[in-house]
């Protein structure tokens, strides 16, 4: 698939985050974008509109990155889940990937990381 | 890192005023060393001699070494020694201030000392800021803080310093700490909590102005009014900086640390802690407060 016809779910309750994320895929020609503010806005935002990857954080209000994982799982287990964190202590680690996410980056976002992680995705 | 005690140690010392001391840090990026401090650090000159070699500069177009050289003051291998050798960035800070007129070349020698003696500072860690020493500068300056966490509250510190001349920069100075057992009025802040073993509200705080400079930096984008990027840049930072000690303190004690979401608001006088622990960085743009609240 085309980065350019990927639909990207991005979950933080960072508007700064969520910007940064969104530039570095813009610059790699991603134009397809779903934002949420919690991870309960995430699920729900999963649901209805099955994006092609997630970028998720952990630390968010309502609903945590981890639970979001789950529940995404258990709806979809193929969905590629990527979590971005500033937390990234060996347990926040294995809570994430035994959840069900693919990757995990640890925040400051390093857009070099992004692209290793797209190109691996996407064409 | 010894450059942002060294401010401090001045301030308190009485030496210098906050606002020389801010117009100094601003000149910094521009500055450069000078031989003749060089020589003063390495005691291989005295001020006398700095101030004979500079009136001898106005008569001629010569350079500092070459006259220094002429004089018997140093020789040429000596000369080419302190050029290549790496110095401490406080004696920039400090030559700044001198040439300001703050203080002259004597004083500017005994505060140097000064400083070297009382934070038991090795010349030969002075190029390398180490690791032990400055752990060693962070222990003396919150020595008098009654933290129920002395250890963690020391990582949390370290941790801070390195994070703020990492992502903001590493012209600030660190002022004194300030400990309050009431309410925080804050300005621009944004908070967090860490819970678990080490339960504390940490808080960053900040004048509007300072803020929109603090998140200029932090983004590298230019902004010029308090608008809601500004505001998560500060709520960014803090969980970064609160993240990366959660990871710290899990990789060296083995013990989880959890994180609440930040929040931000202003103007609030906050409270909760049996003690609030202020450390204030003074950069250029203004007093970037870092305030720990212990449960």
């Amino acid at each position: 698939m085309l980065l350019k016809d990927a639909k990207i779910l991005i979950g933080d309750d960072s508007i700064l985050a969520r910007k940064q994320l969104k530039d570095i895929l813009s610059s790699m020609g991603a134009v397809r974008f779903i934002e949420a503010v919690n991870g309960k806005e995430t699920v729900e935002k999963y649901i209805a509109e099955k994006p092609d990857i997630i970028f998720l954080d952990i630390i968010m209000p309502i609903k945590d990155g981890i639970t979001a994982v789950k529940e995404i799982i258990a709806e979809d287990p193929a969905a590629q889940i990527i979590i971005v964190s500033s937390v990234g202590t060996q347990q926040q680690l294995k809570s994430a990937i035994e959840a069900g996410a693919k990757d995990f980056i640890q925040k400051p976002i390093n857009a070099e990381q992004i692209k290793a992680i797209i190109s691996t995705k996407f064409d | 890192m010894f450059v942002q005690f060294f401010g401090g140690f001045l301030l308190n010392k009485g030496v210098v005023s906050t606002d020389q001391l801010i117009d100094a840090m601003r000149k910094e990026s521009t500055a450069h060393i000078q031989l003749g401090t060089l020589a003063m650090h390495a005691s291989l000159m005295t001020a006398e001699q700095i101030e004979d070699i500079r009136i001898a500069q106005t008569h001629t177009d010569r350079r500092f070494g070459e006259l220094c050289i002429d004089k018997g003051y140093l020789t040429e291998e000596q000369v080419n020694e302190l050029l290549a050798t790496q110095y401490p960035k406080y004696l920039l800070l400090g030559q700044i201030l001198e040439e300001q007129g703050v203080f002259d070349q004597a004083t500017f020698h005994k505060l140097v000392k000064e400083y070297i003696s009382e934070n038991s500072i090795a010349e030969e860690d002075l190029p390398l800021e180490d690791g032990e020493t400055i752990i060693s500068l962070v222990k003396d300056y919150c020595s008098d803080l009654d933290s129920s966490n002395k250890e963690y509250q020391l990582e949390y510190l370290q941790l801070l310093l390195n994070n703020l001349i990492r992502f903001i920069g590493s012209d600030f100075t660190l002022l004194r700490p300030v400990v309050r057992s009431t309410s925080y009025p804050t300005q621009k802040f944004a908070a967090q909590e860490i819970t678990g073993p080490y339960q504390v509200t940490s808080i960053l705080d900040m004048s509007e102005e300072a803020a929109i400079q603090f998140a200029s930096r932090y983004v590298s984008e230019e902004f010029t009014t308090f608008d809601e990027y500004v505001q998560a840049s500060m709520e960014d930072f803090l969980n970064l900086h609160n993240g990366l000690f959660n990871v710290n303190i899990s990789n060296s004690y083995s013990v989880e640390l959890g994180l609440q979401p930040p929040v931000s608001g202003e103007k609030d006088a906050i409270s909760g802690g049996q003690y609030m622990y202020i450390f204030p960085a003074l950069f250029p743009f203004g007093v970037v407060n870092l305030v720990v609240s212990e449960m």
